[in-house]
């Protein structure tokens, strides 16, 4: 209930956003393929519906797959990064490498390479998204207070060990951290990739629309990108509110005293 | 049991200047013996304490406990921190427990015995709550209790009240001797109050800095169970004045 009362200010902005909108279209008499009102973009998704959802349901899995593909590859790879400096400097270059690249640059090649499936397209939003959670991961892995690590090694605690036992839970808030910008940054992923070669998918409902001038399905197909993003983001913030409390409790509060 | 002859440590700086920390400090500390450390900031106090930890290694002499040299950190000894350095997701009872799982050390009593220590630090009903939900006073009786419950011959405490005010740390310090009194192992306690030293400890061992030694080692003949009443006693007054004639005295002749 006071949550609610929190987002309350936020849900009345959107909402006066969207009537503003409404009427500026109306009054002004704009056109509707260059922009159309919500009430035209509601009708025209909710007219499309089975289509639309079939296009919303592919999105999402590639949006989940690379999800998943950049926290799967990224944990590991940000325990290793932490672990050896010589790996570090070995890997980190190379990760940079991988975030100049623009990725729609990448796109077309990854699926002349491997053919016109999902799997191009997962890379594509796993390459856009894992990369701020690898720094953000390996930046809470190192982060840890020297008195935590020395601790560990009171306690006879092996390199392992301190890695899994003390480094590992302490980052924690930073691997949520990076967790909720891979999230948005997927949605974008997957996206780029369906611009680029897909049958299926919001990113290609947008531009098949755009092409017949359908501008208000192509809107209609902006917002539920826009709320997979939302809703991805609150899964992850809910995630970590019931798994890990002490971890999103303590942005409010002050910084543990170790 | 804990013996350091001629230990020496010298730290190679990052610019590859040396600094060196202790020179020559033998020490011995008995079983069950209370000792306590002084000395001016940087005289290397807690190199002494992380020698003897087995934390880092000496450049010259050697640490021994029961005749045995100390390159490792050992099941015997225990450690508390100048800061509470509690693990912030864990539990008061997850925290107190936490080197005993780390050693794979769990018994089936060990958490009745974390409950009971708790207790006695009066702690009792805190056992769920999280670090930054208890004051500064409590966690650093976490640390001590997390020590404790690794019932360790040797204890080693960096100025462990350090961070907590006065009042606290008057108290702190009798529930200290209590919780010694009832299990009698050593101590190394380092601390910069000299009434604290004489009050808590069998002998109080003064240290000078610039290359970190001892300067001199105090016997405090007062009888125990100790008490702030005790201050005002002959005895009391002789050990602090003796351990403030080297501490202060020096700083005056480096001063003129
Ligand atoms: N890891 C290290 N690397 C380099 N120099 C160090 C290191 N640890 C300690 N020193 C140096 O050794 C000396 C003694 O340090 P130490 O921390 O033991 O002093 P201390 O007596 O505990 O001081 P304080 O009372 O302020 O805690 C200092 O000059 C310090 O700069
Ligand atoms: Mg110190």
């Amino acid at each position: 209930m006071a949550r609610l009362k929190a987002g309350l200010p936020a849900w009345l902005a959107v909402i006066g956003m969207f009537v503003v909108w409404e009427g500026a279209v109306r009054v002004f008499g704009i056109r509707e393929f260059l922009l159309p009102a919500p009430s035209a973009i509601f009708v025209a998704t909710v007219g499309a519906w089975p289509n639309v959802l079939r296009h919303t349901m592919a999105t999402l899995g590639t949006v989940m797959l690379g999800f998943a593909a950049s926290v799967v590859i990224s944990l590991p790879l940000a325990m290793l990064i932490a672990s050896s400096r010589a790996i570090s400097a070995a890997i980190y270059p190379l990760l940079v490498v991988t975030q100049s690249i623009p990725k729609v640059a990448l796109a077309p090649i990854l699926i002349v390479a491997l053919g016109a499936n999902e799997l191009p397209r997962v890379i594509v939003t796993f390459l856009v998204a894992f990369f701020p959670l690898v720094v953000s991961s390996v930046a809470g892995l190192l982060a840890t207070p020297p008195e935590l690590v020395e601790l560990g090694r009171a306690c006879r605690a092996g390199r392992v060990q301190e890695l899994l036992r003390i480094r590992l839970p302490f980052a924690v808030p930073f691997v949520f951290g990076g967790l909720k910008v891979a999230a948005a940054l997927s949605v974008v992923g997957a996206v780029v990739a369906e611009f680029v070669g897909a049958d299926a998918g919001l990113g290609y409902l947008i531009q098949t629309s755009m092409a017949f001038f359908r501008t208000p399905l192509a809107y209609g197909a902006v917002v539920i990108l826009a709320l997979m993003g939302i809703l991805i983001f609150q899964a992850v913030t809910l995630i970590e509110r019931i798994l890990f409390p002490w971890s999103s409790g303590s942005e409010q509060s002050a910084p543990p005293s170790a | 049991m804990i013996r350091l002859d001629g230990v020496g440590k010298t730290f190679r700086g990052r610019d590859g200047a040396e600094v060196e920390a202790l020179r020559d400090v033998s020490l011995n500390v008995a079983e069950g013996e209370f000792v306590a450390i002084v000395g001016a900031s940087g005289c290397g106090k807690s190199t002494l304490l992380r020698l003897v930890a087995g934390l880092v290694g000496v450049s010259a002499g050697g640490v021994s406990l029961d005749g045995q040299a100390v390159t490792a950190p050992r099941a015997e000894t225990a450690m508390v921190f100048q800061a509470a350095t509690l693990l912030p997701w864990a539990d008061v009872l997850r925290n107190v427990t936490f080197p005993l799982r780390l050693m794979g050390r769990m018994e089936r009593d060990t958490e009745d015995k974390a409950r009971a220590l708790l207790a006695t630090a009066g702690l009792a009903g805190f056992e769920g709550r999280l670090p930054r939900e208890l004051s500064g006073g409590m966690q650093q009786r976490v640390a001590i209790c997390r020590a404790l419950l690794q019932e360790p011959r040797l204890l080693l405490m960096d100025e462990p009240f350090g961070a907590l005010d006065a009042l606290t740390r008057e108290e702190m310090s009798i529930e200290l001797l209590r919780l010694w009194a009832a299990r009698r192992m050593g101590v190394l306690f380092v601390t910069h109050s000299i009434p604290e030293a004489v009050l808590l400890a069998d002998r109080v061992v003064v240290m000078s800095p610039r290359p970190g030694r001892i300067v001199d080692v105090v016997e405090v003949a007062l009888p125990r169970p100790r008490s702030f009443d005790q201050e005002g006693s002959d005895e009391f007054q002789r050990c602090a004045r003796r351990i403030r004639a080297h501490i202060f005295g020096e700083r005056a002749a480096r001063a003129a």
